[in-house]
């Protein structure tokens, strides 16, 4: 039995840019917002939409995102035919290679996409922050008999140089496509999410396999040898929420944009576009008769006794009596001691931050500024000094500063 | 081989004690009355047994029993999907001369074609009023060791007060153990005396071959109650031992005693004496993280996921979706799953079940001893 639609999903990104998020972690398994991680939000896409067949492509640090999708079974997504897949790079008779590019990565599971027979195949990436209807993407890519479609964002003009840009017509056909172009022709930059006939597809990776120059890269490669040829190449407007979370800032200011739904447009609270996740199984969080609690978000398990405000806490931290925690994002089960202060950071998962330690600072100006960053484990001793701008790896003495 | 299975199958009988509270069960049966934020009262006994290797799980319900069949599904989040053993419900048979079972006799009759069948050498036979964390370990170590016939778990306590109320109009038994060293020499069936006494937790360790033959036995004779009619009556010739139980319990046995239950939960050294130990399994709801909003003002509270505070809320337990509008004033409180109460209301000691909608500005009161109970859907 053929499936209409596999999806693809690129999980094997570094995501150098985290620093200490990603040291020990892919960049789709970094937590986020509160109880996910954002891989939730690419596979909770993909069940919403009906699309029952997934391969994870994966490289990079992959036991924490292999445990963490198991049979799947959180995202609905356990089934006799068809299911989630883990797809490492693995070694063949004719030899093994990692996964060169994202095209390669593809090229070197064409097995298994055959195993399904399907029509079309949806390119997904692990790491970004969107809620999104596949499913709509997929209508449009037939109601245009279209060889290739592109989702694509209207972005400002003024910031459109910094992204791949698809030059299309008034039919949404795609004339030209444009990388990081110092004279931009359009405001349509690519999500690098890509709906494929699988013929196609198939074809073109082939083909470029075995062309020792390429980069085997969908953006740089396989989009524009469909140009070349002239393919039925659309481009598919979206305008819901979407963050590319590749930069420690960009993570912090997606996380704040959970608080306040309202304006952000990122809602995880749609009963009808739920996000799913492997769940931590915590008994309901505690707050405690001197605590304050504001404009924030506070997950099961945790244990406030102090101050919180305009943050998020995800399950199972603690924070003590007498501490401050504003405008922070609190990873799994960190404990922020009496009397210590964090404010605008990340703070990774099963870190411990010790009395009067001081992590971070609300910068002057307007806009994200800096967000300092603690990795997952960390101790930052009593009393030690954490400056706005530090990427802190490991312990910190007592008193100690780190700038 | 590797041995991580218990040589025991475990028993739970999920309405024992619906009776006694009978607000909190209209519509479900003990077993799945939500407790502590985000579970339901069998996840603990159920979760204990898991965590002690017990993978072979039967609930014998009664009846209502609709509520615990969507809680528990296929068993999974307990991880008792099995292809042996693993999580067995079973309902009444329906034929048209059976009636419901009264005791345990009856209802372990039900089942006697399944026991014959197992292979597992004991039987752990538990009701779901009780919230523990459990060694079932032990307690069969123990059963093991003493070469026992059976063996009861008892905690040293006063007999509740709302079962001393009930007990002459109702059938659910409850018994102390007189003992001589750890051997059971007396049972006392609904005693009614004050004061700290063995009170029983309606636990019990048995060997399957001879569980069997005492239901067979019990069933010829046309009794119902297994304490009452087999233990009791054979006190003298079989060896049945006491286990003293010295953990956290929470006890149901009185709609003020669940309140209050809840209530023991927000201080911290009950809710580690309870959690601590194996985590406890339930349910996945997928819900969100719990927003707190708009000037809310939260003060000693056990909060779910789900949930929306906007108003102010102490002392309270709130359940999985509860949601608390702007002004809304919410005081001594069990609110469960997906209430709203909304802008402007104030509660005090209430107790609302799922789903209930206090609406705009409305006010409704309890008071300490008495607390008031919104049944489950009400809009008031």
């Amino acid at each position: 039995m053929a499936k209409e639609l596999v999806a693809m999903l690129l999980a094997g990104g570094q995501g150098s840019r985290l620093y200490a998020l990603t040291q020990k972690l892919a960049k789709p398994a970094v937590p986020f917002g509160g109880k996910y991680r954002i891989i939730d939000f690419p596979l909770s896409n993909c069940v919403n939409s009906g699309i029952d067949t997934v391969g994870i492509l994966t490289q990079y640090q992959p036991f924490i995102l292999n445990e963490y999708i198991g049979n799947g079974q959180p995202w609905d997504l356990d089934r006799l035919y068809g299911g989630v897949h883990v797809l490492p790079p693995y070694q063949k008779a004719s030899g093994s290679d990692w996964y060169k590019g994202t095209a390669n990565a593809i090229y070197q599971n064409i097995a298994f996409i055959e195993r399904y027979d399907p029509q079309y195949v949806i390119i997904l990436s692990g790491d970004q922050i969107c809620k999104q209807d596949y499913n709509d993407f997929l209508e449009f890519h037939k109601s245009k008999g279209a060889e290739f479609s592109v989702a694509v964002m209207e972005v400002p003009w003024e910031d459109a140089s910094r992204f791949g840009l698809m030059v299309a017509d008034e039919d949404d056909r795609i004339t030209e496509f444009q990388e990081k172009p110092k004279e931009p022709k359009s405001n349509l930059a690519s999500m690098g999410i890509y709906i494929f006939n699988w013929d196609i597809l198939k074809k073109y990776l082939i083909e470029d396999e075995a062309d020792p120059n390429s980069e085997n890269d969908f953006g740089n490669n396989i989009i524009p040898n469909l140009l070349r040829d002239h393919r039925k190449m659309y481009a598919y407007h979206f305008n819901g929420y979407w963050k590319d979370v590749g930069t420690i800032p960009s993570l912090w200011e997606a996380n704040m944009e959970v608080l306040d739904p309202e304006h952000s447009g990122i809602n995880l609270f749609d009963e009808n576009w739920k996000i799913y996740s492997r769940n931590s199984g915590m008994t309901g969080h505690r707050i405690g008769d001197h605590a304050i609690v504001e404009d924030s978000m506070i997950t099961d398990g945790c244990n406030v006794q102090g101050t919180v405000k305009h943050s998020i806490l995800f399950s199972g931290v603690t924070v003590e009596e007498g501490a401050i925690v504003e405008d922070a994002v609190v990873m799994g089960q960190s404990t922020i001691k009496a009397g210590a202060v964090v404010k605008h950071c990340i703070i990774a998962e099963k870190a411990v931050i010790e009395e009067n330690a001081v992590v971070g600072a609300k910068p002057d100006g307007e806009g994200v500024g800096e967000v300092a960053t603690v990795a997952a484990g960390v101790k930052i001793g009593a009393g030690a000094k954490i400056g706005p701008n530090a990427m802190v790896y490991e312990d910190v003495k007592e008193g100690e500063e780190q700038w | 081989m590797v041995n991580t299975k218990a040589e025991a199958l475990g028993i739970i009988f999920p309405n024992s004690y619906d009776a006694l509270v009978p607000e909190l069960v209209s519509e479900r049966l003990m077993a799945s009355i939500p407790f502590a934020s985000r579970y339901r009262m069998c996840d603990f006994i159920i979760s204990s047994m898991v965590h002690s290797g017990i993978d072979n799980i039967s609930l014998i319900v009664r009846k209502n029993y609709h509520s615990l069949l969507d809680h528990l599904g296929t068993g999974r989040e307990w991880d008792l999907v099995r292809k042996n053993g693993g999580l067995n419900i079973v309902p009444p048979f329906a034929q048209k001369q059976v009636k419901v079972y009264a005791g345990r006799i009856e209802a372990l009759e039900s089942i006697r074609g399944y026991l014959k069948k197992q292979t597992e050498k004991y039987v752990i036979l538990s009701d779901a009023n009780i919230a523990v964390n459990f060694d079932f370990d032990s307690l069969l170590d123990a059963h093991v060791k003493s070469g026992a016939d059976v063996t009861m778990v008892y905690r040293k306590q006063e007999i509740p007060q709302g079962m001393i109320r009930q007990s002459t109009q109702n059938m659910d038994l409850y018994y102390a153990l007189g003992l001589n060293g750890d051997r059971v020499s007396k049972i006392y069936i609904n005693p009614t005396e004050g004061g700290e006494m063995n009170f029983s937790l309606n636990i019990y360790v048995i060997g399957r071959e001879q569980l069997i033959d005492m239901i067979d036995e019990a069933y010829l004779h046309g009794y119902t109650y297994f304490v009452r009619d087999v233990l009791d009556r054979q006190i003298d010739n079989l060896d049945i031992r006491g286990y003293c139980y010295e953990g956290y319990v929470a006890h149901i046995h009185d709609t003020k005693s669940y309140f209050e239950e809840n209530m023991r939960l927000l201080n911290e050294e009950n809710l580690n004496a309870l959690f601590s130990g194996n985590q406890i399994y339930t349910k996945i709801r997928d819900d969100n993280p719990t927003r707190y909003i708009n000037g809310s003002k939260a003060k000693n509270v056990m909060v779910a996921d789900g949930c929306v505070i906007e108003g102010e809320v102490e002392n309270s337990v709130l359940f999985r979706g509860v949601h608390v509008g702007k002004g809304a004033k919410v005081k001594n409180c069990v609110l469960m799953q997906d209430t709203i109460i909304e802008e402007g209301a104030r509660v005090e000691y209430v107790i609302t079940d799922k789903n209930v909608t206090v609406t705009e500005g409305k006010s409704l009161t309890g008071n300490d001893s008495y607390q008031v109970y919104v049944a489950k859907g009400q809009v008031v």
